[in-house]
Protein backbone atom coordinates (compact mmCIF):
# COMPACT_ATOMS: atom_id res chain seq x y z
CA UNK A 1 0.00 0.00 0.00
CA UNK A 2 1.14 3.59 -0.80
CA UNK A 3 1.40 5.66 1.96
CA UNK A 4 1.01 8.65 0.09
CA UNK A 5 -1.87 7.72 -2.30
CA UNK A 6 -5.35 9.17 -0.56
CA UNK A 7 -8.64 8.81 -1.35
CA UNK A 8 -11.27 11.27 -2.81
CA UNK A 9 -13.07 10.73 0.35
CA UNK A 10 -9.94 11.42 2.73
CA UNK A 11 -8.96 14.18 0.20
CA UNK A 12 -12.09 16.71 0.27
CA UNK A 13 -11.87 15.93 3.85
CA UNK A 14 -8.30 17.67 4.48
CA UNK A 15 -9.06 20.04 2.03
CA UNK A 16 -11.19 21.82 4.78
CA UNK A 17 -8.27 20.89 7.46
CA UNK A 18 -5.90 22.52 5.16
CA UNK A 19 -8.74 25.85 4.64
CA UNK A 20 -8.68 26.04 9.09
CA UNK A 21 -4.86 25.86 9.21
CA UNK A 22 -5.10 22.85 11.40
CA UNK A 23 -3.84 20.20 8.57
CA UNK A 24 -0.29 18.00 9.62
CA UNK A 25 2.48 18.49 7.25
CA UNK A 26 2.41 14.77 6.01
CA UNK A 27 -1.53 15.43 5.38
CA UNK A 28 -0.63 18.55 3.24
CA UNK A 29 1.58 16.51 1.31
CA UNK A 30 -0.47 13.83 0.42
CA UNK A 31 -3.18 15.98 -0.23
CA UNK A 32 -0.66 18.12 -2.15
CA UNK A 33 0.26 14.97 -4.39
CA UNK A 34 -3.97 14.35 -4.82
CA UNK A 35 -4.79 17.22 -6.07
CA UNK A 36 -1.68 17.05 -7.90
CA UNK A 37 -3.82 14.18 -10.25
CA UNK A 38 -7.53 14.38 -9.41
CA UNK A 39 -9.17 16.71 -11.07
CA UNK A 40 -12.31 16.31 -9.17
CA UNK A 41 -10.98 17.17 -5.77
CA UNK A 42 -9.04 20.03 -7.19
CA UNK A 43 -12.14 21.78 -8.04
CA UNK A 44 -13.71 20.51 -4.90
CA UNK A 45 -11.50 22.93 -3.87
CA UNK A 46 -12.21 25.41 -5.82
CA UNK A 47 -15.72 25.62 -4.99
CA UNK A 48 -14.98 24.59 -1.29
CA UNK A 49 -13.08 28.18 -1.26
CA UNK A 50 -15.67 29.93 -3.65
CA UNK A 51 -18.63 28.69 -0.69
CA UNK A 52 -16.55 29.93 2.10
CA UNK A 53 -15.77 33.11 0.50
CA UNK A 54 -19.66 33.68 -0.98
CA UNK A 55 -21.29 32.40 2.48
CA UNK A 56 -20.35 35.24 5.09
CA UNK A 57 -21.93 37.83 3.32
CA UNK A 58 -25.17 36.99 2.61
CA UNK A 59 -28.10 38.94 2.10
CA UNK A 60 -31.95 38.73 2.58
CA UNK A 61 -34.51 41.24 2.60
CA UNK A 62 -37.47 39.51 4.49
CA UNK A 63 -39.52 41.67 6.73
CA UNK A 64 -40.90 40.55 10.15
CA UNK A 65 -44.71 40.61 10.31
CA UNK A 66 -46.32 43.93 12.08
CA UNK A 67 -47.64 41.15 14.80
CA UNK A 68 -44.52 40.20 15.51
CA UNK A 69 -43.59 44.19 15.52
CA UNK A 70 -46.51 44.91 17.82
CA UNK A 71 -45.56 41.97 20.27
CA UNK A 72 -42.08 43.29 20.88
CA UNK A 73 -42.82 46.31 21.52
CA UNK A 74 -45.12 45.51 23.91
CA UNK A 75 -43.01 43.40 25.41
CA UNK A 76 -40.58 46.07 25.89
CA UNK A 77 -43.20 48.25 27.25
CA UNK A 78 -44.35 45.84 30.28
CA UNK A 79 -40.87 44.97 31.02
CA UNK A 80 -40.54 48.65 32.09
CA UNK B 1 -35.39 61.82 27.27
CA UNK B 2 -37.65 59.54 25.00
CA UNK B 3 -40.44 58.37 26.80
CA UNK B 4 -39.56 54.52 27.28
CA UNK B 5 -42.21 53.67 24.95
CA UNK B 6 -41.10 55.74 22.55
CA UNK B 7 -37.51 54.12 22.61
CA UNK B 8 -38.70 50.54 22.55
CA UNK B 9 -41.09 51.46 19.51
CA UNK B 10 -37.85 53.17 17.63
CA UNK B 11 -35.74 50.60 18.21
CA UNK B 12 -37.90 47.68 17.25
CA UNK B 13 -38.89 49.66 14.16
CA UNK B 14 -35.78 50.61 13.23
CA UNK B 15 -33.32 47.47 13.84
CA UNK B 16 -36.25 44.19 13.99
CA UNK B 17 -36.04 43.57 10.27
CA UNK B 18 -32.45 43.74 10.06
CA UNK B 19 -32.02 41.30 13.10
CA UNK B 20 -34.53 39.39 11.61
CA UNK B 21 -32.70 38.53 8.38
CA UNK B 22 -29.33 38.13 10.33
CA UNK B 23 -30.73 35.67 12.11
CA UNK B 24 -32.84 33.92 9.74
CA UNK B 25 -29.61 33.20 7.77
CA UNK B 26 -28.74 31.18 11.30
CA UNK B 27 -31.44 29.53 12.13
CA UNK B 28 -33.97 26.82 10.54
CA UNK B 29 -37.36 28.75 11.09
CA UNK B 30 -39.02 31.72 11.21
CA UNK B 31 -40.36 31.11 14.70
CA UNK B 32 -37.62 30.39 15.83
CA UNK B 33 -35.87 33.41 14.37
CA UNK B 34 -38.62 35.76 15.51
CA UNK B 35 -38.24 34.22 19.18
CA UNK B 36 -34.83 34.91 18.53
CA UNK B 37 -35.01 38.81 17.70
CA UNK B 38 -37.68 39.07 20.78
CA UNK B 39 -35.27 37.63 23.08
CA UNK B 40 -32.71 40.07 21.52
CA UNK B 41 -34.83 43.20 22.38
CA UNK B 42 -35.76 41.85 25.84
CA UNK B 43 -32.14 41.13 26.76
CA UNK B 44 -30.93 44.67 25.13
CA UNK B 45 -34.04 46.51 26.94
CA UNK B 46 -33.31 45.52 30.50
CA UNK B 47 -29.73 46.20 30.10
CA UNK B 48 -29.70 49.47 28.34
CA UNK B 49 -28.51 51.51 31.48
CA UNK B 50 -25.33 50.07 31.33
CA UNK B 51 -24.90 49.68 27.65
CA UNK B 52 -21.50 52.05 26.84
CA UNK B 53 -21.85 54.31 23.76
CA UNK B 54 -18.56 53.40 22.64
CA UNK B 55 -20.02 50.90 20.29
CA UNK B 56 -22.82 51.80 18.47
CA UNK B 57 -26.55 50.61 18.53
CA UNK B 58 -26.56 48.34 15.90
CA UNK B 59 -23.74 46.73 16.80
CA UNK B 60 -24.23 46.67 20.53
CA UNK B 61 -27.89 44.88 19.43
CA UNK B 62 -25.86 42.31 16.71
CA UNK B 63 -23.36 40.91 19.77
CA UNK B 64 -26.28 40.17 21.88
CA UNK B 65 -28.33 38.58 19.05
CA UNK B 66 -25.42 36.41 18.12
CA UNK B 67 -24.88 35.54 21.58
CA UNK B 68 -28.54 34.57 21.70
CA UNK B 69 -28.21 32.48 18.61
CA UNK B 70 -24.92 30.79 19.79
CA UNK B 71 -27.29 30.12 23.10
CA UNK B 72 -29.77 28.35 21.59
CA UNK B 73 -27.04 25.80 18.94
CA UNK B 74 -25.76 25.21 22.60
CA UNK B 75 -29.24 24.35 23.99
CA UNK B 76 -29.91 22.28 21.66
CA UNK B 77 -27.23 20.19 21.70
CA UNK B 78 -26.92 20.25 25.11
CA UNK B 79 -30.82 18.52 25.22
CA UNK B 80 -31.81 15.58 26.46
CA UNK B 81 -32.97 14.27 22.80
CA UNK B 82 -29.72 14.69 21.31
CA UNK B 83 -30.13 15.68 17.62
CA UNK B 84 -28.17 12.75 15.63
CA UNK B 85 -26.19 13.69 12.67
CA UNK B 86 -27.12 10.47 10.02
CA UNK B 87 -24.35 10.97 7.04
CA UNK B 88 -26.25 11.80 3.85
CA UNK B 89 -23.60 11.75 2.05
CA UNK B 90 -22.17 8.08 2.24
CA UNK B 91 -23.26 8.06 -1.27
CA UNK B 92 -21.08 10.22 -3.02
CA UNK B 93 -18.14 8.14 -2.83
CA UNK B 94 -18.09 4.56 -4.12
CA UNK B 95 -16.32 2.05 -2.26
CA UNK B 96 -12.81 2.72 -3.07
CA UNK B 97 -13.84 5.69 -1.71
CA UNK B 98 -13.41 7.65 -5.02
CA UNK B 99 -16.79 10.47 -6.29
CA UNK B 100 -19.50 8.38 -7.96
CA UNK B 101 -20.69 9.48 -11.12
CA UNK B 102 -23.81 11.58 -9.40
CA UNK B 103 -22.22 13.40 -6.98
CA UNK B 104 -18.86 14.54 -8.23
CA UNK B 105 -18.23 17.77 -8.90
CA UNK B 106 -18.94 19.29 -11.93
CA UNK B 107 -17.68 22.48 -13.67
CA UNK B 108 -19.46 25.35 -12.44
CA UNK B 109 -18.20 27.58 -15.11
CA UNK B 110 -18.09 30.77 -13.43
CA UNK B 111 -14.72 32.58 -11.84
CA UNK B 112 -14.39 30.90 -8.45
CA UNK B 113 -12.19 34.67 -7.29
CA UNK B 114 -14.98 36.71 -7.97
CA UNK B 115 -18.06 37.25 -5.02
CA UNK B 116 -21.86 36.57 -6.51
CA UNK B 117 -23.73 39.10 -5.25
CA UNK B 118 -27.51 38.66 -6.63
CA UNK B 119 -30.29 37.82 -5.18
CA UNK B 120 -30.66 34.51 -7.16
CA UNK B 121 -27.88 33.10 -5.52
CA UNK B 122 -28.37 34.77 -1.75
CA UNK B 123 -31.97 33.11 -2.14
CA UNK B 124 -30.78 29.47 -3.43
CA UNK B 125 -28.10 29.73 -0.74
CA UNK B 126 -30.55 29.94 1.83
CA UNK B 127 -32.31 27.22 0.74
CA UNK B 128 -29.62 24.77 0.43
CA UNK B 129 -29.29 26.35 4.00
CA UNK B 130 -32.20 25.23 5.35
CA UNK B 131 -32.15 21.09 3.45
CA UNK B 132 -28.77 20.83 5.74
CA UNK B 133 -29.14 18.81 8.49
CA UNK B 134 -29.53 21.15 12.22
CA UNK B 135 -26.09 19.84 13.30
CA UNK B 136 -24.46 20.40 9.76
CA UNK B 137 -26.07 23.79 9.30
CA UNK B 138 -25.00 24.87 13.04
CA UNK B 139 -21.10 23.71 12.68
CA UNK B 140 -21.32 25.50 9.22
CA UNK B 141 -22.90 28.91 10.09
CA UNK B 142 -20.87 29.26 13.18
CA UNK B 143 -17.48 28.54 11.32
CA UNK B 144 -18.11 29.93 8.20
CA UNK B 145 -20.00 33.19 9.02
CA UNK B 146 -19.57 33.88 12.78
CA UNK B 147 -16.11 32.74 12.60
CA UNK B 148 -15.55 30.78 15.54
CA UNK B 149 -12.79 28.83 15.68
CA UNK B 150 -12.88 24.53 15.86
CA UNK B 151 -12.12 24.70 19.91
CA UNK B 152 -14.89 26.99 20.56
CA UNK B 153 -17.61 25.13 18.17
CA UNK B 154 -17.06 21.95 19.71
CA UNK B 155 -17.44 23.66 23.14
CA UNK B 156 -20.68 24.77 22.44
CA UNK B 157 -21.96 22.38 20.71
CA UNK B 158 -20.44 19.36 22.94
CA UNK B 159 -18.12 17.20 20.18
CA UNK B 160 -15.20 15.93 19.88
CA UNK B 161 -13.06 17.67 17.22
CA UNK B 162 -13.00 14.65 15.07
CA UNK B 163 -16.66 14.82 15.38
CA UNK B 164 -16.39 18.38 14.35
CA UNK B 165 -14.28 17.95 10.77
CA UNK B 166 -16.66 15.14 9.83
CA UNK B 167 -19.25 17.06 10.28
CA UNK B 168 -17.65 19.72 8.40
CA UNK B 169 -17.15 17.20 5.87
CA UNK B 170 -20.31 16.53 4.84
CA UNK B 171 -21.97 19.66 5.45
CA UNK B 172 -19.62 20.75 2.45
CA UNK B 173 -20.34 18.22 0.40
CA UNK B 174 -23.97 18.69 0.82
CA UNK B 175 -23.92 22.40 -0.01
CA UNK B 176 -21.84 22.07 -2.78
CA UNK B 177 -24.18 19.34 -4.59
CA UNK B 178 -26.72 21.66 -3.70
CA UNK B 179 -25.42 24.48 -5.14
CA UNK B 180 -24.59 22.66 -8.37
CA UNK B 181 -27.89 21.29 -8.85
CA UNK B 182 -29.97 24.24 -7.84
CA UNK B 183 -27.77 27.28 -8.82
CA UNK B 184 -25.48 26.32 -11.56
CA UNK B 185 -27.86 23.96 -13.30
CA UNK B 186 -30.77 25.62 -13.37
Amino acid sequence: MNLLNISCKKATYLVSKKEQGKIRLFDRLTLQIHLGICSLCKRFEQQSGFMIKNTKHTHTDEKLSEEVKERIKEVLDSSY
Amino acid sequence: MNKPSLQAEEWVEKYSDLLYNYTLQRVSDKGLAEDIVQETFLSAWKSRETYKSDASEKTWLFAICKNKIIDHYRKKSSSPVQYAEVDTTDHFFDEAEHWTKEAQPNEWGINYQQPVETKEFYSILAYCKKKMQDMQRNVFVMKYMEDLSAEEICKVLNISSSNYWVIIHRAKLQLRKCLELNWINS
